[in-house]
């Protein structure tokens, strides 16, 4: 390893540094406008450092930058430089040391960067935990009594999480010999490999990642955490967190071909299905908007698995676009959540939205949009997304798992529709909505997140390019 | 071809300009903008129009939208003879749907939103009917359903108005999910979604078959049967059609508009559009058109009872649209279109009659508290007469012209199911007759049967509002003379100018059993407005006879054949309850809390400990994640 | 699917962990049996000969004990690591210095931070 192998790690260095500047300032001289703009100008300096990196660097066995692992670092980069903005008008006057926030916020971005480019059991776990722990913070940040909760309760399980993959882990690089991705598909090919142990290995990386990911059936803390989190911090966890093992997964499971395994195919359509129908029908019966949120993300990642189990070129095409407009979707409707919340609690009853469309046109209608986008209703990155998902299963022949998610996607039509009918109705009486005036980043990054949608909606070629030409050296 | 932009992005531009500028600057001067759009595509379109009179059809792509591999999806449009007969529709009665909407919608309290929304309606509808490809089709299609359901919900305040939006969609959404099945097969099929190439490729796929789910399918058929699916959906055909009578809770403009002049007949667009592909399966050409002869008929006998004056228009709409599809099923894609073009004309005239009768009636529908109502507005029962004569197909008059050749093409074409279809459409047009002048006769007739201050208020409409009338009025009489059979002495020019598009297809009968169907359609036709007379202008109480007599078969018509009834129990039902028992029983307890409680001592102590930390579930979490991941061991395992 | 997914190898481990569970059981058995049984106060108290306990053991203890014990396992594992670089230290060069003083700088910043975070202050 020399200094040149360093190079194309700047970006990721450029993250950790600026976590440890930001501690290093808070020890002097507590400033929140210091660590909100250092956070943020970190984010950026990374993401433009990101167009630095020429070529495929493979940089020791344990991370690789590649076009692939760039565009999704990039991704995470971005949703997070949105969550940092969001958040910095939320967490004013919900507790005195909003500081260390941003540390917390870095460093789980850098986590989740280090699983988008490894290659490497071990980078994936020191990315996992990375990412979890910073997590376990961020969830109980304002410390009121649903945060805490939600934070032991994501600390907990998630514990129990690594513990399954860590196993998995074992087994895996116990049948094998190695834990590099690259070379574990050919330590699987050799002879006198024992195929139990290597599927029970998989099945509990599965385990793992699932949870991580809140497919069912390893979804249980989903709507509970994202209930008891400060909404800048649940759009955090549905995107980024997910973003970077998502990323690891499909890599991984495209180093070793799943496809060889019809058994592992067949669990992971399994959970795949599972996940669309648990999400869809609990998602019905909630009152709660992020509730309905976290049950639809369960149902989202659902579809996201059909893609995934489809082979060929557009695999790695439908799972991208659709996570970008997934990115977009979420950080948009936790966004109108965040700015809507007062200092007691969140905004999170739907009663609370009920005639927002009076008050707040333009909020509103943004809100509208990103439901529409979940939905899949053409014109936003939403039915682009689907679109390619539905085609990439169909490509593939896996009718059973498109037909489950069409049915799916009329399930859930309902009740974002019973959202977007409550935003139009009757102002009711609730005090969340008549928040006195709201906070202009907040306003600008909703627009631009809206903007976003729409253009990915009607012209979405520039991006599928982009898509392409990174596929296209994988 | 760049000018022809316009025709569809003039409205979205209205669009934008009330839903941003409208709360604030616009305000009641809203109709304006989407007035002046609307017409502006209008007049862009008649000379679109006109150029493809001469034969210059343009088929050109705007940019690509989609791209992977080697498949690629333009924003593109095709205006040819189809597009051009669609596009004379959707402009014409779309502009003067707005200016009613002027006199119609005045004084309320979300005009800008009403008038923004229709824009957005006529611009999707636009491009809809524009493409040149299937996935911009489909967007068209989302788009007008999307539209429809803000303007059925527009008095989101009535739940019952945004319970039938959502309806509307949802229903909708079954349909769709086989038409979005049929793109994708037609995309696996050929490779690409644009209509040129597909079409000139279609004979390639004849004695193909498919594995679908575990069946070898004959491809043809099959493509063609989940493009129905569609239609099925979004035209209102049995058994998807309960949602258009509810979609009546929006404002009649809308109904006029969306629910019967343009949108419902989107799915008749594309039957007619995908005629290639239909024509290679005999046995979904035979379902297209017994499924239109059944809704016709269907649909007509719950015309018969209903009391409320929009919905009896709506069934009449859903049995006219299934008169469609017949006609596209034996083949006749040129008078399908051809109805298709006249009845928006009668149609939408109706509803804007009834509408106009609304106003006047202070938002009454229910004709038994109607009648009298001719001397108090000349106009609107002028006009909602001669529309009525001409859905009832009196010669000479528009729908007379579609009508017949519909039905002569029926009974003479190739078809299997022809003569048995032909049957079924000539007791429709009885029926059809008799329904529409029944609520001719208890609307415009008699005495006056509501309230004194209602007797009080009725006054004819503004002239904002009676001239459209007037002029949709000379459509429904005029717009069928461009295709006047050979037999009448016309040159039957609509169907040769289709032809190009749609094929021609050659009646096999001689010139007398051709004047004998005519004329058995003109009798059905006329007898029905006899019988009608007869029994609401002459007998008073007959009617009343009547019902007590067939009790039972009243009671199953007036609840429309209980159909949603049937899915209330067998759809709605079930998924609720699933939902409620089996899912929540499932995460929040009884399964769960049996298997972890029944470990008694040590999870007891445990979750002692966890309840301490006041979360009390986790152990109940954690236990479904191991049991998860137990279960997807077994399974890579065992499977 | 392979019928015996535990190859043959590890059958020997599973006798030697049975062989172990026996082990314990066995010797626990053995004692219930043959021992005497004389409780009295002091023999049942948590710590025989020791002081008697006061109060509930579900004790809160103050978060400081919980701070003061992550600091010194934070520490504790820079040591864990600095003991094998050190040992080797004439073999890596110069590049694992640098890198070893980066990780104790980064660490030296948390030490600050807790300093200034007054967690080494008890009152």
């Amino acid at each position: 390893m020399t200094l040149n192998d360093l190079a194309p790690l700047i970006p990721l260095m450029v993250i950790a540094v600026s976590s440890v500047i930001i501690m290093l300032g808070i020890a002097f001289y507590r400033s929140r406008a210091f660590s909100g703009l250092l956070t943020l100008a970190g984010i950026a300096v990374a993401f433009i450092t990101l167009f630095g990196v020429q070529g495929t660097r493979q940089v020791t066995s344990l991370l690789i930058l590649d076009d692939y692992a760039l565009f999704y670092i990039g991704l995470i980069l971005a949703a997070s430089f949105v969550v940092a903005l969001l958040s910095s008008d939320y967490l004013e006057g919900r507790r005195e040391n909003i500081e260390e926030f941003y540390i917390l916020l870095l460093l789980s971005t850098l986590g989740s960067s280090v699983l988008a480019a490894s290659t490497h059991f071990v980078s994936f776990f020191i990315g996992l935990e990375i990412l979890s722990v910073s997590l376990y913070a961020l969830i109980a940040y304002t410390r009121n009594e649903l945060n805490i909760e939600a934070g032991v309760k994501y600390l907990v399980l998630a514990a129990a999480s690594s513990a399954f993959l860590l196993f998995g882990i074992a087994l895996l690089y116990g049948e094998t010999g190695t834990m590099e991705f690259s070379r574990m598909s050919s330590g699987i090919s050799a002879q006198g490999i024992n195929k139990g142990m290597l599927l029970t290995g998989f099945a509990l990386v599965l385990t793992g990642v699932g949870f991580k990911l809140a497919v069912a059936p390893f979804h249980m803390w989903t709507p509970d955490v994202y209930e008891g989190a400060p909404a800048p911090v649940t759009a955090f966890v549905a995107t980024v967190s997910k973003g970077g093992v998502f990323a690891l997964l499909l890599r991984y499971f495209i180093q070793v071909d799943m496809h060889a395994y019809p058994s592992l195919f067949g669990a992971v359509a399994f959970i795949a299905v599972a996940s669309m129908f648990a999400g869809n029908l609990l998602a019905l019966l909630q009152k709660n908007i992020k509730r309905i949120l976290a049950y639809s993300s369960i149902a989202h990642l659902g579809y996201l698995l059909v893609a995934f189990l489809a082979g060929g070129v557009m695999r790695v095409t439908a799972v991208t676009f659709y996570l970008v407009a997934y990115f977009i979707t979420t950080l948009g409707a936790f966004g109108v959540v965040t700015m809507l919340s007062g200092k007691e609690r969140d905004a999170d009853a739907v009663e609370d939205y009920q005639g927002l469309f009076r008050h707040r046109p333009w909020l509103a209608l943004i809100f509208s949009a990103m439901l529409f986008s979940l939905a899949g209703i053409p014109l936003t990155a939403g039915f682009i997304g689907k679109f390619y998902i539905v085609a990439a299963g169909a490509g593939s022949a896996l009718w059973l798992l498109v037909i489950m998610l069409v049915i799916n996607s009329a399930i859930g039509l309902y009740y974002y529709l019973r959202i977007i009918v409550v935003l139009y109705a009757q102002p009711g009486h609730s005090e969340v909505s008549a928040v006195s005036s709201l906070p202009l980043t907040g306003s600008l990054v909703l627009v631009l997140l809206t903007v976003l949608l729409l253009w990915l909606g009607v012209y979405p070629e520039p991006l599928i390019e982009m898509i392409h030409r990174m596929t296209m050296r994988f | 071809m760049d000018s022809y932009l316009l025709i569809p992005f003039l409205p979205l531009a209205a669009f934008f300009i009330n839903i941003i500028f409208g709360r604030t600057l616009i305000k009641d001067k809203a109709h304006w903008v989407s007035i002046l759009a609307v017409f502006g595509s209008w007049v862009v379109s008649m000379m679109a129009v006109a150029e493809v009179l001469q034969g210059k059809t343009v088929n050109a792509d705007l940019y690509t939208w989609i791209t992977s591999g080697g498949f690629k999806v333009s924003v593109g449009f095709l205006i040819d003879q189809l597009t051009s007969v669609m596009l004379v529709v959707v402009t014409t009665c779309s502009t003067l749907i707005h200016i009613y909407s002027a006199g119609y919608m005045h004084g309320d309290k979300g005009y800008y939103r009403f008038f923004s929304y229709l824009s957005l309606f006529t611009f999707s509808m636009l491009m809809l009917v524009t493409a040149n490809n299937f996935l911009q089709l489909y967007f068209g299609w989302e788009a007008v359903g999307l539209c429809s359901y803000f303007l059925i919900g527009f008095w989101y305040e009535k739940k019952s108005a945004s319970d039938a939006g959502k309806k509307a969609f949802i229903v909708n959404r079954f349909g769709d999910f086989g038409f979005g099945i049929g793109v994708i097969m037609i995309f696996l099929t050929f490779g690409t979604l644009h209509y040129i190439p597909i079409f000139g490729a279609v004979n390639g796929m004849v004695g193909q078959t498919v594995d679908f789910l575990g069946m070898q399918v004959d491809l043809p058929t099959l493509i063609a049967l989940l493009l129905f699916c569609g239609a099925v959906g979004k035209s209102a055909q049995i058994p998807l059609h309960v949602w258009l009578p509810d979609a009546m809770e929006g404002p009649t403009p809308v109904s006029a508009l969306i629910h019967a002049a343009t949108m419902v007949t989107a799915g008749v667009f594309m039957v007619a559009r995908c005629n290639p592909i239909f024509s290679l399966s005999p046995v979904a050409m035979d379902v297209v058109a017994i499924v239109g002869a059944v809704t016709a008929l269907f649909a007509a006998t719950i015309g018969l009872v209903q009391n409320d004056i929009k919905r009896i228009i709506a069934y009449s709409t859903v049995s006219q649209l299934g008169y469609m599809f017949l006609a596209c099923g034996v083949g006749a894609y040129g008078a399908g279109i051809f109805h298709l073009y006249t009845h928006a004309f009668f149609k939408a005239l109706l509803f804007l009659c009834a509408g106009s009768v609304m106003h006047a009636m202070a938002g009454e529908l229910d004709l038994q508290k109607m009648g009298g109502l001719k001397k108090y507005m000349p106009w609107t029962y002028l006009t909602m007469f001669v529309a009525s004569l001409s859905i009832a197909g009196v010669p000479g008059l528009a729908g007379f012209f579609s009508k017949d050749e519909i039905l002569w093409l029926a009974y003479s074409g190739p078809s299997p199911v022809g003569k048995l279809v032909w049957a079924i459409g000539t007791i429709v047009a009885f029926l059809t007759a008799f329904y529409s002048f029944r609520l001719i006769f208890l609307t415009f007739h008699g005495k006056f049967r509501g309230s004194h201050e209602q007797e009080h208020h009725l006054h004819e409409s503004p002239k904002v509002m009676t001239i459209p009338l007037m002029i949709l009025c000379v459509g429904a009489i005029a717009s069928g003379w461009v295709g006047i059979p050979s037999l009448l002495g016309g040159g039957a020019h609509f169907t040769e100018f289709m032809k190009p598009v749609l094929g021609h297809l050659e009646g096999h009968g001689t010139h007398a059993e051709e004047w004998m169907v005519m004329a058995i359609s003109v009798v059905a036709g006329l007898s029905g407005i006899g019988l009608a007379a007869f029994v609401y202008l002459r007998e008073g109480d007959l009617a009343a006879t009547v019902t007590q007599k067939f009790r039972f078969v009243h009671q199953v018509l007036w609840n429309k054949y209980y159909v949603d009834e049937l899915y209330d129990f067998i759809i709605v039902r079930p998924t609720i309850w699933i939902a409620k028992n089996v899912i929540v029983g499932v995460t929040d307890g009884k399964i769960i809390e049996g298997i972890v409680n029944g470990v008694p001592e040590l999870i007891g102590r445990f979750s002692l400990w966890l309840r301490s930390i006041q979360t009390g579930m986790v152990h109940q979490y954690a236990a479904v994640m191991a049991i998860g991941a137990f279960v997807v061991i077994a399974m890579v395992l065992l499977w | 699917m392979p019928t015996a997914f535990l190859p043959e190898e590890y059958l020997p481990i599973v006798i030697f962990m049975v062989i172990i569970l026996a082990f314990g059981l066995g010797t626990l058995a053995v004692g219930i049996v043959l021992r005497l049984r004389r409780p009295y106060q002091e023999k049942l108290l948590p710590y025989e000969s020791g002081n008697p306990p006061v109060g509930e053991p579900r004790y809160r203890f103050s978060v400081r004990f919980y701070i003061v014990a992550m600091l010194f396992v934070i520490f504790d594992v820079e040591a864990v690591f600095l003991y094998p670089w050190a040992i080797v230290f004439d073999q890596i060069g110069l590049y694992a210095f640098v890198e070893m003083m980066l990780f104790i700088a980064i660490l030296v910043v948390g030490y600050v931070y807790a300093w200034k975070k007054e967690a080494f202050r008890w009152d």
